[in-house]
């Protein structure tokens, strides 16, 4: 009897050790394949051949967003004439990382060269920067779920209410507020895009023989309101009007 | 363009006078091609204002002048009933100028087919003299003497008498050959709107196996296209009814364009040696001699069944191809190109079908390229970037019929990988402050030499829906928590529920070692656990503690409810119990006999627990 239930047992943890293993192997190789995609982008850079640099940054990018990665991306593609991708690949750099210096640096000079605006953000918007995006919601949790551990644990465990007790929920809670406000700042950040294509037509209708509004200059940001088709409407700083799907680049892709 | 048909050369073997017709050419060839370079070192003439029109070659005039003459015949003269003879009527003059008469007087017991007519330009010493002849199909219904009356005609307004002809016709055979005819070889019957298809008019040979030229070739009947740009002409042997004949045979392509039954018959001059396009001898054959006698030649009709194209199953980039076709793998003239930079696809089909009339694909219209299609026959591309957004040149839509399987067929060009480089931007702007000193270059970093911070992915947590129902698992804990809280609280104020509780689990696990000890015969044991669990199930209701409890406190707890026997049981239960301490034990109860009770009373005491 006693022989089976270690056997049981053994093959639990067989089974549990194999998952773990197999969910590690995964994850261990698709950043194995970005670090190759990575220096093999380098390479290309350093070679001149921006194009198939970019390609590879891009390769590497989508096996796993990375600060730096997008960083060297948004430099090839500016090297090949594509203002717009690189100011989102730059833009997607610091959503990664807020404290991306270079990716700071270069979205200043991309935009005096290119002429064009950093979005227009909200003051819960520009909160939401302060930290990476998953940050916040992290913070929220902890923050509520602690202030609402101060208030109830002490009760269960019957553990006399300290004064400290108070005053650190009133603090997490205080907190939780404040980073609702952020979150809600980064929920709103992702409809915040960029157009990808020079001179993309912002159109009346969203269809092909649309009336054209204006023509937007490529790494000009915009905010999506709605999608129809393959046309997305956006409200630029100039007007709203509807773009080409394949023409506009979201911060956060969908 | 490749096409997959092609025909066996033999050797010629020539007539005499075909073997000196063809070393005369071969001499005019010669002399042409040389002229050139003899004249190439010599100076150009200066030549007067239109002066060139005197190097331009005197062609021979057009005789207008002679008077018209007309000829009418019956071929054959002599015929058997119900045999095909033709009624044949020549005037020189042209084929509009003659106001014909149709019907022309007609016999009685001569039934007379549609008209067919043609013109051929003849050579009648130096000059051009056109001749127009008018064809009747004839077949007599009785036999006799039957005669065309001669009958005027008006020629440019100038009346032209045309003989009487006279037909002699027969029970039986003349024993004359029968009228001379054009052929038609189809190569298919049954075929598609605008699948074309090979026609061929066939000369079989005169009297003495010569064999003449065709003129002036035409194929008569509404929905057929023919294209005399592919017109091939040779003379080979040729089967006829059942014998093997060189022949003169012209072979041309011909499209259906109307869909429906067709006829097609073809109509030609005999023209004896006058060939007007290259040909091909294939076999032994010799040509008629002397001047040729120009003669209109019809055919028998052939009906063509058209079917019109299934509209169901069409694909993209149609362009009208019906046949068998394929494509080689298309080329690139260069894999990498700057932004405006033209590039060359080249695209390579065969086929089975007919690819003299084969449409290449239609050049697409696309927002990144500027797509020139090469004219045809070429089938090449040029294709020029207009920005550098593309990874791949567009896809060409282009698709076929095959007319065996009847269905449409996509034979699209795929899109080829090919990089395209834009302009760069600058990496570098000098700045200057307000005063306008300059101030330190604004620059692009330096590639980062690592990743960096990751993140799984550029989509917030806040978006997932695995993130919200995390956050359900502190809620899950404190629920927890507080169920467990008033669980305590209710046991806490309810000590009784506490008690029952535990003396049931004590009371299974005593019973469980009753039964052991009943099986294993050991009725030491099997008293002791008896009466430690008929302690602990009467222990709450005191409450006490079991161990303090002795047999006259169960008995006490049990009268009134328990029989005379239980009582029995109990009392024989604790008197072995204590037995077992006494210096004299008594005798050890029966088992089998005390293990009944003493089970019906423990699960009736377990019921009030």
């Amino acid at each position: 009897m006693n022989s089976f239930c270690l056997r049981l047992k053994f093959r639990h943890w067989l089974g549990a050790g194999l998952a773990i293993a197999t969910v590690l192997a995964g994850l261990i190789s698709g950043r194995a394949a970005a670090n190759d995609a990575f220096a093999r982008g380098l390479e290309f850079s350093r070679a001149g051949e921006f194009p198939e640099a970019a390609a590879a940054f891009r390769e590497s990018a989508n096996a796993q967003p990375a600060a730096g990665t997008l960083v060297n991306l948004g430099l090839a593609e500016w090297q090949c004439g594509h203002a717009g991708p690189a100011i989102l690949a730059w833009e997607q750099a610091r959503w990664i990382d807020p404290y991306e210096q270079r990716a700071a640096a270069n979205l200043n000079f991309a935009r005096q060269v290119a002429q064009v605006d950093a979005p227009s953000l909200k003051w819960y918007e520009a909160v939401s920067t302060w930290l990476p995006p998953n940050a916040w919601v992290w913070l929220a949790g902890l923050a509520l779920w602690l202030a609402v551990g101060l208030l109830v644990l002490p009760g269960i465990f019957r553990r006399p209410r300290a004064g400290w007790h108070r005053l650190l929920a009133a603090l997490a809670f205080g907190i939780f507020l404040f980073s609702l406000t952020a979150n809600s700042g980064v929920v709103s950040r992702t409809q915040i895009g960029f157009v990808v294509k020079k001179n993309a037509a912002l159109r009346l209708t969203p269809t092909r023989e649309g009336e054209v509004i204006t023509a937007v200059a490529a790494g000009e940001p915009a905010r999506r309101l709605r999608t129809r088709g393959n046309y997305v409407f956006v409200r630029t700083l100039g007007g709203a009007g509807w773009l080409e799907r394949d023409e506009f680049g979201l911060i956060c892709p969908r | 363009m490749q096409n997959g048909s092609h025909f066996p050369d033999f050797t010629p073997r020539l007539s005499r006078a075909w073997r000196m017709a063809k070393r005369a050419r071969r001499l005019l060839i010669s002399c042409g091609l040389l002229a050139p370079l003899a004249l190439a070192a010599q100076t150009p003439p200066h030549l007067p204002p239109g002066g060139l029109i005197q190097l331009q070659v005197q062609q021979p005039a057009v005789d207008i002048t002679s008077p018209v003459t007309a000829t009418a015949s019956f071929d054959p003269p002599v015929a058997g009933v119900g045999q095909k003879i033709f009624y044949r009527v020549s005037v020189d003059a042209t084929e509009s100028s003659v106001d014909w008469p149709d019907p022309p007087p007609v016999p009685a017991g001569l039934k007379f087919g549609p008209k067919t007519s043609g013109q051929l330009t003849q050579m009648q010493g130096n000059r051009f003299r056109p001749l127009a002849a008018f064809v009747y199909e004839v077949q007599p219904a009785t036999t006799g003497h039957f005669s065309v009356p001669g009958f005027p005609v008006m020629v440019s307004g100038t009346a032209v008498d045309v003989p009487a002809a006279s037909l002699d016709v027969t029970t039986t055979d003349s024993g004359l050959p029968p009228p001379r005819q054009l052929r038609l070889d189809l190569s298919k019957t049954n075929v598609y709107l605008g699948e074309p298809f090979r026609l061929r008019v066939i000369l079989p040979p005169g009297p003495n196996r010569q064999i003449e030229a065709v003129r002036e070739i035409e194929l008569n009947g509404d929905g057929l296209m023919t294209d005399k740009t592919a017109l091939q002409q040779a003379i080979e042997p040729v089967n006829l009814d059942g014998e093997l004949k060189p022949a003169f045979v012209a072979e041309m392509i011909v499209t259906p364009i109307a869909a429906g039954p067709q006829r097609v018959w073809a109509q030609g001059f005999t023209a004896g040696t006058e060939f007007t396009a290259p040909f091909v001898i294939r076999g032994q054959a010799s040509l008629a001699a002397g001047p040729p006698k120009y003669v209109l030649l019809v055919s028998d009709p052939v009906e063509i069944r058209v079917r019109p194209l299934p509209v169901a199953g069409e694909l993209p980039g149609f362009t009208g191809a019906i046949g068998k076709f394929f494509a080689d793998p298309p080329r690139l003239s260069a894999n990498r190109v700057q932004v405006g930079e033209p590039v060359r696809l080249t695209l390579t089909f065969h086929g089975e079908g007919e690819l003299t009339r084969f449409v290449p694909p239609l050049a697409p219209r696309s927002r990144d390229w500027q797509i020139i299609a090469d004219p045809p026959p070429a089938t090449s591309f040029t294709l020029v970037p207009l920005a550098d957004d593309s990874h791949e040149t567009p896809a060409i839509p282009f698709s076929y019929f095959d007319p065996e399987t009847g269905k449409y067929v996509d034979l699209t060009i795929p899109p080829l990988p090919i990089t395209i480089v834009g302009e760069g931007l600058p990496a570098t702007v000098a700045t200057a402050d307000d005063e306008g000193a300059a101030q330190p270059p604004l620059k692009l970093s330096a590639p980062a030499p690592r990743p960096g911070k990751i993140a799984g992915s550029l989509k917030p947590l806040q978006l997932r829906p695995w993130f919200i129902g995390l956050q359900l698992a502190p809620v899950v804990g404190f629920v927890a928590l507080w169920l467990w809280d008033r669980r305590r609280r209710y046991l806490e104020a309810h000590p009784e529920n506490v008690r029952r509780a535990r003396a049931r689990r004590a009371l299974r696990r005593e019973r469980k070692e009753l039964q052991k000890a009943a099986a294993a015969g050991d009725t030491a044991a099997f008293v002791r656990h008896a009466a430690r669990a008929l302690t602990i199930a009467v222990a709450p209701h005191f409450p006490a503690d079991p161990q303090a409890l002795v047999g006259g406190d169960v008995l006490a707890q049990v009268t009134g409810a328990a029989t005379p026997n239980h009582l029995a049981t109990i009392r024989a239960v604790f008197q072995a119990a204590d037995g077992q301490f006494a210096t004299h034990p008594p005798l050890a109860p029966d088992l089998p006999a005390l293990r009944p009770g003493v089970e019906t009373l423990l699960q009736q005491l377990e019921e009030k627990l």
